[in-house]
């Protein structure tokens, strides 16, 4: 298993600076990936992000793979106005419950809040998990959310 | 959190040219709303396109109507209405079970007892129970008697209860059809309740639901029976329920399970023996039917249930034996059911407003626009559809009303945590999503589990079906998908002043070559990917008569799809089957045994695998798909080929084609087809332009073109990551154009349709729409040519 970067070290630094660049390059495009668009909002020419951070590439798998510590669950972003507003929520895990806001921050734009969720998952998950040690009975079970649905 | 407080839909998807369409809506708050008629022209709201355009249409049916709430009452059941030999004092029930949800969170949106058979209600009556803590319980008026043994989900069990009214006594049965070294025994439990069942009038007897209430208010009345409100709905597998009505010993208890048998000459009662059948009330066989919405009492009454909301069947029994997947073949081995709290066949609402289409009224996207005085606001789409005959244009667009139907209030967002890794970022939800995470009763996708996990495999176009909405992005792209990305190419279409028909799935299902045989050319949406055999069928035989197709889109004649036959009464294409069987995209897997449909009885899953290539329709087949961002194409030396260079007047050879768009930011993008002349690509076809080498990490190569789990099978590194924009003719003067991404539409309108593809889209239409064959392709075009040894010269060179 990749190790999630330490709160202070460089790496962590690096991998947030990466992913905030190629965020703010996405900024326009109908869609979204962490690479850096040659120029904002233009598809043609992408490089950088997930294609040659070897890090932030493995980091970014692990972490939409696998749930939070702590038993929270998973993270996402709420259109709060069709291509005016969003918010951050956190998805119930039980059917027939809806996601709830975990903070009031609005945003304007779509790829803000998917940095900021990428911040909040370096603070939430655990720096090393997935080893012998960290068996839980509910490895038996299907419980690591891994499955599409 | 959720502000949607009106939603509707229509009796139809297509209406005819002077026919009448109904309009049901649920208004929950506003004291009334405003009806428009609207012609839809683009229904994305990209800041960097040109928004959402509709056109105000002159209908008499444009007014205010009062607001009512309406509500759905989901999960399947079956039911028999009252009668006296339900009403019986002693009684014995018995069935086998393979609950999914036998206990459930205190927060989960039907969390209780379900009932398994019942005829009680509000502690009167008696019936079969797993309660609250997922054990099993009999109930006779307010008593309670159960195990104390949590049921094991996912496996089967038999159970059985009786009741003798003269000695007051009941006994319960729980008998684990698997036994695991270390579980502990579950013993029959005998003990004394207090008196003989009371019975309510009018309470039926249900199968996987009890009845919470007789209701005479509005919202009872969409409910079946109406005015008779379901609770307790089950999750599971239920097969063989019995009904006598007196208390059975064990012994006889395990001869009921052979259940009544009629038909024997010589044999003079309903069996299975003599003093037993005095004894029956009924005797379920679920494998009868198995392609009806009725459960079949075999019994001497004849009480055969109705069965709502359209639960799974064709599902194995817990006598399958492995032997026959066909339940055709087996269907001995298919007496289950399994029936979902969040089944839903129809909506059930009453008639809110309606519309008498104008004879005259041109053929186009319309919806019921919604709105009140408070903000709220939807919209109910439809289309107007010539009658076959009548058409009025020469291009048609057909509207893939079936994948409309597979897409559905799709809940992946919410429910797949996972869905993730797919997109490659974190989800957006939407409104849409927010109201659906807790309306579970509005139904799911084929794409989606239903609350209980297992797969969901038929959808009704009967409900408001939220997903089929302007402005709307989906979680897959963040951008606009099937309905409203499909209005990207309506919007084209408009602003180059294009007549066109608009005609769906369910027309060419059913009318097959009819349907389309009087177009000059027909265009597809931008994913057509469910479809059914009359469908395809339709489609080769116009393109082999001269018929000329653009497939405008990807991953397209791929899943199997069937109407139910058993809904045809309330009009055309009302629910839609398919399985998730061995391979493909599967959000779900069909369990083995379960890859027959319930209504037609044809094998589901891909159409590649009924032997009907994909490629073989319109000339390109699935090969890849990824969802973070869309690429471009470039031209090959194949578009300078005179059979096809006409398509290319006015770019030039080194254009970027299409690195703009509504969808991913380019043309080539989400789902991407290739040609295989290997996979049903006619040999001759040429390959005009393509995407490869541009895609992303995300972009993967499907699942069915490879035999074993390796690396190298992403966008950056495998050479079948990538869309091919090709053309191939067909005999007659007819020929198809495949453009081979999901995104493909998403470029037409950019810089309102001032771009290199809409250019490359318009030559190829203009050339097509025209009457007559084709100009034949130059004389030495016709050359023979394999499947493999497709391309001789090098293939020489080889050998």
């Amino acid at each position: 298993m990749i190790r999630i970067p330490k709160k202070g070290s460089p790496e962590r630094d690096r991998i947030i600076a990466e992913h905030k660049a190629c965020m703010e390059s996405m900024k326009g495009v109908a869609g979204c990936s962490v690479l850096r668009c040659g120029e904002q909002g233009d598809t043609t020419e992408v490089s950088g992000g997930i294609h040659e951070d070897f890090v932030l590439n493995r980091v970014l798998l692990r972490m939409r793979a696998a749930m939070p510590a702590n038993g929270k669950r998973k993270l996402v972003v709420i259109c709060t106005e069709p291509d005016k507003s969003w918010r951050i929520g956190r998805l119930a895990g039980v059917r027939g419950v809806p996601p709830e806001f975990v903070n009031d921050t609005v945003y304007d734009n779509e790829q803000d809040p998917q940095h900021d969720i990428f911040v909040m998952r370096l603070d939430e998950m655990e720096e090393e998990d997935g080893f012998p040690e960290h068996f839980r009975e509910g490895w038996k079970r299907r419980d690591d959310n891994w499955t599409v649905t | 959190m959720c502000a949607m407080r009106i939603t509707g839909y229509a009796d139809l998807f297509g209406v005819n040219p002077g026919k009448t369409i109904q309009f049901y809506v649920n208004c929950d708050g506003p004291k009334d709303y405003n009806v428009e008629i609207v012609k839809m022209i683009n229904g994305d709201t990209n800041p960097r396109g040109p928004g959402h355009i509709e056109e105000h249409i002159d209908a008499a049916c444009n007014s205010s109507y009062p607001g009512r709430k309406q509500i759905i009452h989901s999960g399947s059941y079956g039911v028999l209405a009252d009668n006296p030999h339900l009403q019986t004092e002693s009684f014995t029930m018995q069935c086998w079970i393979w609950p999914t949800t036998p206990k459930t969170h205190p927060q989960y949106w039907k969390h209780g007892a379900q009932g398994l058979m019942a005829k009680w209600c509000d502690g009167k009556g008696y019936g079969l129970f797993i309660n609250e803590d997922g054990c099993l319980e009999l109930r006779v008026n307010g008593d309670k008697v159960t195990t104390g043994a949590p049921i094991r989900d996912h496996a089967w069990h038999f159970v059985a209860a009786s009741y003798d009214a003269d000695s007051g006594e009941a006994v319960l049965y729980h008998e684990p059809q698997i036994q695991y070294a270390l579980d502990p025994d579950i013993p029959p439990v005998s003990t004394k309740v207090s008196g003989a069942p009371k019975h309510t009038p009018n309470v039926p007897f249900t199968v996987a639901a009890y009845t919470d209430r007789l209701d005479d208010g509005p919202l009872a009345q969409s409910s079946r029976p109406a005015g008779i409100v379901m609770g307790g709905h089950y999750n599971g597998k239920l097969d063989s329920p019995r009904l006598c009505r007196r208390a059975l010993s064990r012994q006889d208890i395990e001869t009921m399970k052979l259940g009544a048998q009629p038909g024997l000459t010589e044999r003079r009662h309903s069996g299975p023996t003599g003093p037993l059948s005095e004894a029956i009330v009924g005797s379920w066989d679920f494998s009868d039917g198995i392609d009806t919405i009725g459960g079949s009492d075999r019994g001497p009454y004849v009480y055969d249930l109705d069965i709502v909301n359209c639960p799974t069947r064709a599902m194995t029994g817990h006598n399958f034996s492995g032997h026959n997947f066909d339940w055709k073949h087996a269907q001995k081995e298919y007496g289950a059911i399994h029936f979902h709290d969040d089944d839903v066949d129809d909506a059930r609402w009453a008639v809110d407003f309606v519309w008498e289409v104008p004879a005259d009224q041109r053929s186009a996207f319309y919806a019921a626009k919604i709105t009140s005085s408070e903000g709220d606001e939807d919209f109910i789409p439809f289309w107007v559809v010539p009658e076959v005959g009548k058409e009025q244009s020469k291009i048609a667009v057909m509207v893939p009303t079936i994948s409309y139907m597979a897409y559905a209030n799709e809940h992946l967002a919410n429910n797949a945590g996972g869905a993730e890794l797919l997109v490659y970022r974190v989800p957006i939800m939407q409104d849409q999503n927010m109201f659906l995470s807790e309306h579970r009763e509005y139904g799911g996708s084929i794409y989606d589990t239903h609350t209980d996990g297992s797969g969901l495999c038929l959808s009704s176009r009967l409900r408001p079906i939220l997903s089929i909405r302007p402005k709307y992005d989906h979680f897959l792209m963040q951008a606009p998908w099937q309905y409203p990305a499909d209005l990207h190419l309506i919007c084209w279409l408009e602003q180059m002043g294009y007549e066109y028909d608009c005609i769906t799935d369910e027309d060419v299902n059913y009318d097959g070559l009819a349907r389309l045989e009087n177009y000059n050319v027909v265009i597809t949406g931008s994913h057509p990917e469910h479809n059914s055999g009359p469908q395809l069928d339709a489609l080769h035989n116009y393109t082999q008569q001269g018929g000329r197709l653009m497939y405008m889109g990807a991953d397209a004649w791929y899943w199997i799809h069937s109407y139910h036959p058993a809904y045809e009464h309330l009009g055309r294409g009302i629910v839609t089957e398919m399985r998730r069987c061995e391979s493909g995209i599967r959000t779900w897997r069909a369990d083995p045994g379960e890859y027959y449909h319930q209504g037609t009885g044809e094998l589901g899953g891909m159409w590649r695998y009924r032997g009907r290539y994909l490629h073989s329709v319109a000339g390109t087949g699935m090969s890849s798909e990824g969802f973070d961002i869309s690429s471009y194409y470039s031209r090959t030396y194949e578009s300078n080929d005179p059979r096809v260079e006409w398509a290319f007047e006015g770019i030039d050879y080194d254009e970027k084609l299409g690195n703009f768009g509504f969808v991913g930011g380019g043309a080539a993008g989400t789902e991407l087809d290739i040609v295989d002349t290997m996979l049903g690509s006619p040999p001759h076809t040429l390959v005009v332009a393509t995407s490869a080498g541009r895609h992303t990490e995300a972009y993967l190569l499907v699942m069915e073109d490879f035999g074993f789990n390796q690396q190298g099978l992403d966008g950056t590194q495998h050479p079948r990551v990538r869309s091919d924009i090709a053309y191939h003719e067909t005999p007659n003067g007819g020929a198809c154009f495949a453009f081979s991404s999901i995104a493909f539409c998403g470029s037409l309108p950019w810089n309102n349709g001032d771009n290199n593809i809409s250019k490359l889209v318009g030559n190829v239409l203009n050339r097509f729409m025209a009457d007559g064959p084709l100009p034949p392709p130059p004389a030495d075009a016709y050359i023979h040519r394999g499947r493999a040894d497709y391309d001789p010269p090098m293939n020489k060179a080889s050998k």
